[in-house]
């Protein structure tokens, strides 16, 4: 066989969407994740800063994505996660996989993960962890 | 939906069923040129203003990576900068196995928005290099943004550029050297001769900062649309499109069966190689 095929990327096939929602301006993680997954297969469409999380929802079922990732480094990360989930459920997207990463203090994971979460990321994990667990959770 | 529609292949393609191509098939605008025209910005600016003329939907274009297939489809994040762009449907493609300006399976994909009910499609291109534009025959009408500094790419078109684009646009007329840029581009027009009746390309300067350049643009693809009703190029298109997709099917498909050859079938003599790929090719039943 092809030897192309038996090395095939960990995220190759998979569209995700990294979205920043609410206010707060730190792009250089968004950014950074953004071009991991690129190298690891990923078809990635980035939001840009300041979106809504209506905006996000909406662009995540535009694009047909597998998984939204949202990169919070405002504080705010409960309410907002919390309100992707919401626009997704009214769009009939709840099948959308999310994840976040940015600055999410440990006590506040277990929260993240009982409203749907299915991974969180911060700054002390290395990239090739990111990587593996996407590839596991979009599978 | 889409989303099947660019995962499938070859021959899951020739399984559909053949649609009619006058079946209420929306206005197809491409826009394309080298990287960094302005393309993204200009036709996020032409669909606010065209939305108001029935439901616009874009399909936009960015490179993937040949060695990973991954791609960052960046062409969204500066249309929805614009205001009001969170009420347009954008849909990022990546260029996948497609290495002239499309993406893998856009025909289908066209097709598909002809029949969500799509009054127009506004489709960006891959920043394409110099001649290779097979958007020609996938959209009704194209624009091909050129820069104040194209110079060189003008140049290589010469006396071919009619041919390319049915509107020529220097954008970033806000920089020097768009006056010139665009007089250059007429002085080589003028050399064409033009039958009566036929489609004379304009050459227009725009600049995100001048809404009145981006009205005008629009005004001129409009009249474009108006004149293709007037002559028999778009039965030319049709027949172009019937063509570009038959070969597309086949080139993907070689693809498929050379990627299923093992390292010691290229030992083998050329010309048996080609035979055996070519019985490989004909062997195939066309079910998935
Ligand atoms: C650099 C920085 C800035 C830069 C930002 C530049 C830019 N364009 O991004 C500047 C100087 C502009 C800045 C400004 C401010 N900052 Co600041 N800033 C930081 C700092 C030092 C580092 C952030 C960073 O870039 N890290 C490097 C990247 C690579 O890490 P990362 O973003 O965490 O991303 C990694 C992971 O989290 C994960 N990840 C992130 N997103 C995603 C998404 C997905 C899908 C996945 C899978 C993974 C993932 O992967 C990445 C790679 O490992 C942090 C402190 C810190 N240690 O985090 C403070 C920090 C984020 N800032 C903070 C604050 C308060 C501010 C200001 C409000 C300060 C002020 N009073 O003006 C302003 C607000 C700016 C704004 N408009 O929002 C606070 C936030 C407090 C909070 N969360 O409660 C922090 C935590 C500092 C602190 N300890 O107080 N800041
Ligand atoms: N000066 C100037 N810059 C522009 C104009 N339109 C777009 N740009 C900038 O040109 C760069 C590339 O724009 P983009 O739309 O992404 O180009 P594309 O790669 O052709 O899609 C961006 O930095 C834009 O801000 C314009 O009219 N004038
Ligand atoms: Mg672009």
């Amino acid at each position: 066989m092809n030897t192309l095929l038996q090395t095939r990327p960990a995220l190759a096939g998979k569209r995700i969407l990294i979205g920043k929602p609410g206010l707060d301006g730190h792009d250089i993680g968004a950014k950074i994740v953004a071009l991991t997954l690129r190298n690891a297969g990923a078809e990635v469409i980035y939001t840009g800063l300041r979106r809504s999380p209506l905006q996000i929802a909406q662009v995540a079922v535009d694009e047909g994505v597998d998984a939204v990732g949202l990169s919070i480094l405002s504080g705010s990360h409960k309410e907002l996660v919390a309100d992707v989930m919401t626009q997704l459920r009214e769009l009939k997207a709840a099948d959308i996989k999310v994840f976040v990463g940015g600055t999410i203090p440990a006590e506040d994971q277990l929260h993240l993960r009982e409203l749907g979460v299915a991974a969180i990321f911060t700054a002390d994990m290395p990239l090739t962890d990111v990587v593996r667990i996407l590839g596991e959770r979009l599978a | 939906m889409l989303s099947q529609l660019a995962n499938a292949s070859a021959l899951e393609l020739a399984q559909r069923p053949l649609r009619a191509v006058t079946s209420n098939p929306a206005r197809r605008i491409g826009i394309t040129g080298a990287p960094g025209a302005g393309k993204s910005t200009l036709l996020g600016h032409l669909a606010l203003l065209r939305r108001a003329k029935g439901r616009l939907g874009v399909l936009a274009v960015d490179p993937s990576s040949p060695k990973t297939g991954g791609a960052i489809l960046g062409d969204r994040v500066r249309m929805d900068e614009l205001d009001g762009a969170s009420e347009l449907y954008i849909r990022s493609l990546g260029s996948r196995n497609t290495s002239d300006g499309l993406a893998d399976n856009l025909p289908e994909m066209l097709d598909a928005m002809d029949d969500f009910g799509f009054a127009e499609v506004m489709l960006e291109t891959v920043g394409v290099g110099q001649v290779e534009y097979a958007a020609r025959a996938q959209v009704d009408t194209l624009v091909l943004v050129l820069l104040p500094d194209s110079g060189d790419t003008v140049q290589a078109m010469k006396a071919g550029i009619m041919e390319m684009a049915d509107i020529f646009v220097v954008n970033k007329a806000d920089l020097s050297g768009a006056q010139k840029m665009a007089a250059d581009i007429q002085r080589i027009a003028a050399l064409n001769h033009h039958d009566p009746g036929s489609w004379v390309p304009p050459v227009l300067l725009a600049a995100a900062s001048q809404p009145a350049s981006i009205l005008a643009l629009s005004e001129a693809i409009d009249r474009h649309q108006a004149w293709l009703g007037t002559s028999n190029r778009q039965e030319i298109l049709h027949e172009q499109r019937a063509r570009y997709r038959l070969r597309r099917l086949l080139e993907m498909r070689i693809a498929q069966v050379i990627a299923q050859h093992d390292a010691a079938f290229f030992a083998a003599p050329l010309a048996e190689q080609l035979l055996l790929t070519l019985e490989m090719l004909g062997r195939v039943s066309v079910r998935p």
